[in-house]
């Protein structure tokens, strides 16, 4: 391979996309910057393109083992290639769940064969039940750092507690789905003038709230790492922060980007495109998320990816399946609704989307720099993208945007010495 | 009208609201004939799906569409593959093999009727879902009211009991409030959510707001292992029509509406069904005609093929 990028910005956590030309070869970054054609490298156009790092999405079902008639684990990552995504990191509610070595080995031995690092979190409790804690030891042998029982709070204080103190010793950070289960209508629904009007009980932000500043307290008192998934709400964005900088916590919290651009009353008459887990709250909440994203309350942004086949999702709104799918989409959605608008720069995205989620799962940052191995993509802020179920790649086309046309387009995908994308 | 489906009050305004009332009172006028049948839908076929008990509404429904000549088939949900675990959808693209031109559908999950609709070619008439919409309810309620009020707008109904549950509460608010009646919600501050409408949670408080109806719904009993308020004796003292509630209201001249069956002894005593001006038969024989009116004004789209 020598690849030499032309004329493009290259992006970086810490400033505005900058002016540079990026040349490759075999798979490693030779020299970023402004710089005369080498001689026998393959040229790509890059002029009003951004040339940035590959994305890192550290919150995705990929169904496999168990539902594989939503997604796999190989079409989940060419769903996230397609979006600009490099490496994702599964959560465990497959079938069986991720609650013993031989399924993460299992779900591992699948991520190889993929063309990108798939990395999968573990259950705390044994199939996700609240129960017994999970063999935490033996999961960290097979490779696991990131405990959840994502889909579900744990509903047993005690129980997480416990998981916490003896988590400690194996350097595990636990992740959590919050959500008091009592507080909860039958499915993901805000409650509040939509859910009335739709006639089914809703769900209201303070059972997430509750439960988070539950499993807030439990880790500041055990000394655990935390990581709250999927925020929705102000209140629980302040709970976060508060605990983080006023206590001290080891507390993060990560955004997903329906959280920020869309709100209960984009459900209009029963669209479960619109229906996930925590459920969409208000416009208010959407304006909070968004600030917090920009002040830094969120240490990440992640999609919760989470395919279920058109059947499911075109039953009633009360029986379909919580969840909408993320991968394909979330770059260029970011992108238009939030760079476009100058709502904030690629440095947030990058920062957000690919540096800090990396860190959290203890991994090298991907930097467009010198002497780094390659992995970044190459993105077209002036093109389009049409969501087509064909144009996606996930099994799934359960999104929003299916069909829609956005600003933004992910042009090429390098890793290592593969191209695994060019448009 | 030429709409295809008929799933709720939101979507109607309030021409078409009044046009349907209207339409409903030559229906009306029929029951007194001996022959009580207009030709109508002729050669039509109305199925009735019905996923959650009901004796009343898929009763009236029946005699609407036979008395407009239609054929009637009810689909026997208790006893149909629905039990072996087929889904809605399929039992959908098996009925839409049968070729009704009407549906009438009654589903415990909110939406369901809407999401039916999405799927057939035939005219979907939402007979009640969840506790989202019961609109032919709402028809009825307000055809019923105008009977004994021509003049609706500026008249009072306070809606009284389990809104938060009740899809009766929703329609029926929404269709008084089109037709500019002033609408108060009443009942167990647990029970009754903030909405648009005036709010009270005291019996007194919403009486002395004037109101020229009192609409009490049926407390629903199968809540209890889920419990809102302490117990039916306490609900029936704290927010039902008691004895001496009922002098207050027949005093003043206020009417009395319920969407039936009625629990006697907890929203209202026995005293009140013989009230003179209780409404609650009027309002059974008005859903036959509201009905009539309904099917009458739907329009199948039987050319297209399903989507």
């Amino acid at each position: 391979m020598n690849l030499f990028l032309q004329g493009g910005e290259v992006a970086t956590e810490d400033e505005a996309p900058r002016r540079a030309d990026v040349w490759i070869v075999d798979g490693v970054i030779k020299k970023v910057g402004v710089s005369d054609v080498p001689e026998g490298a393959r040229v790509i156009d890059c002029a009003g393109k951004i040339v940035m790092p590959g994305m890192f999405d550290a919150h995705v079902h990929f169904r496999e083992p168990g539902q594989e008639k939503k997604e796999t684990i190989l079409d989940g990552t060419e769903a996230a290639i397609n979006g600009g995504i490099t490496g994702v990191v599964m959560m465990p509610n497959t079938s069986p769940s991720v609650d013993s070595p031989t399924v993460v080995k299992r779900v591992l031995d699948q991520g190889v064969k993929c063309r990108i690092p798939v990395l999968t979190s573990a259950c705390i409790t044994v199939d996700r039940a609240g129960h017994e804690m999970a063999p935490i030891a033996g999961l960290k042998e097979a490779g696991i750092l990131m405990l959840t029982d994502d889909g579900d709070a744990v509903p047993n204080a005690a129980l997480l507690k416990r998981a916490m103190e003896y988590g400690k010793e194996f350097d595990m950070f636990f992740a959590s789905h919050c959500e008091d289960p009592q507080l909860c209508g039958p499915r993901a629904l805000n409650e509040g003038p939509v859910s009335y009007r739709l006639g089914i009980q809703g769900t209201p932000a303070l059972a997430e709230e509750i439960c988070m500043d539950r499993d807030i307290r439990l880790a500041h008192a055990t000394g655990a790492t935390l990581h709250i998934q999927h925020v929705s709400s102000a209140i629980g964005m302040e709970t976060i922060r508060w605990w983080r900088d006023e206590r001290g916590a080891k507390v993060s919290g990560e955004v997903s980007p329906h959280h920020l651009m869309f709100a209960d009353e984009d459900i209009g008459d029963y669209d479960t495109h619109y229906k996930m887990n925590p459920p969409l709250r208000t416009r208010e909440d959407n304006a909070a998320l968004l600030q917090g994203l920009k002040n830094g309350v969120f240490r990440i942004i992640a999609t919760d990816h989470a395919p279920h086949t058109d059947f499911e999702k075109s039953q009633a709104f009360v029986d379909a399946p919580n969840g909408i799918t993320g991968l394909d989409t979330a770059l260029v959605s970011l992108h238009d609704r939030f760079i476009v608008t100058g709502e904030f720069g690629w440095d947030l995205i990058v920062k957000r989307y690919s540096a800090e989620p990396r860190r959290m799962m203890r991994l090298e940052v991907a930097e467009v720099s010198e002497g780094n191995s390659a992995d970044l993509i190459v993105f077209d802020p002036d093109k389009e993208t049409t969501f087509t179920k064909d144009f996606m790649k996930s099994r799934s086309s359960n999104t929003p945007f299916l069909d829609k046309t956005l600003k933004g387009s992910v042009e090429m995908v390098v890793l290592g010495d593969e191209i695994l994308l060019e448009r | 009208m030429a709409r295809k489906d008929f799933l709720d009050i939101v979507s109607l305004d309030r021409a078409e609201i009044i046009h349907l009332l209207d339409q409903a009172v030559p229906f009306k006028d029929l029951f007194t004939r001996s022959v009580k049948k207009v030709p109508a839908l002729k050669g039509k076929t109305v199925l009735m799906l019905f996923y959650e008990p009901s004796t009343r509404t898929l009763s009236s429904f029946e005699v609407a569409a036979k008395r407009l000549s239609a054929d009637v088939t009810i689909f026997d949900v208790p006893h149909s593959s629905v039990t072996k675990g087929e889904s809605v959808r399929d039992t959908i693209d098996t009925l839409q093999a049968m070729r009704a031109d009407y549906i009438v559908v009654r589903h415990r999950l909110s939406g369901q009727p809407a999401a039916i609709a999405r799927q057939t070619n035939a005219s979907v008439i939402n007979a009640g879902d969840g506790a989202h919409a019961h609109p032919t309810q709402a028809l009825l309620d307000a055809f019923t009211l105008r009977e004994v009020h021509p003049e609706l707008p500026g008249r009072k109904v306070v809606i009284m009991g389990d809104i938060l549950h009740s899809r009766v509460a929703r329609s029926t608010s929404t269709i008084l409030d089109k037709l500019g009646v002033e609408v108060a919600f009443c009942g167990p501050g647990s029970l009754v959510p903030r909405t648009r409408f005036k709010r009270f949670t005291n019996y007194d408080e919403a009486m002395s707001w004037g109101p020229d109806a009192v609409y009490q719904l049926r407390v629903q009993k199968e809540r209890q292992d889920a419990p809102f308020y302490p117990s039916d004796r306490e609900y029936h003292a704290v927010y039902g029509i008691t004895e001496e509630r009922l002098k207050e209201i027949s005093d003043k001249g206020i009417y009395v509406m319920h969407p039936g069956p009625v629990n006697r002894g907890v929203e209202l005593c026995d005293a009140v069904l013989d009230y003179d001006r209780c409404l609650i038969s009027q309002q059974v024989e008005n859903g036959i005609a509201t009905r009539m009116a309904v099917l009458f004004g739907l329009k199948p789209d039987l050319k297209n093929e399903p989507s």
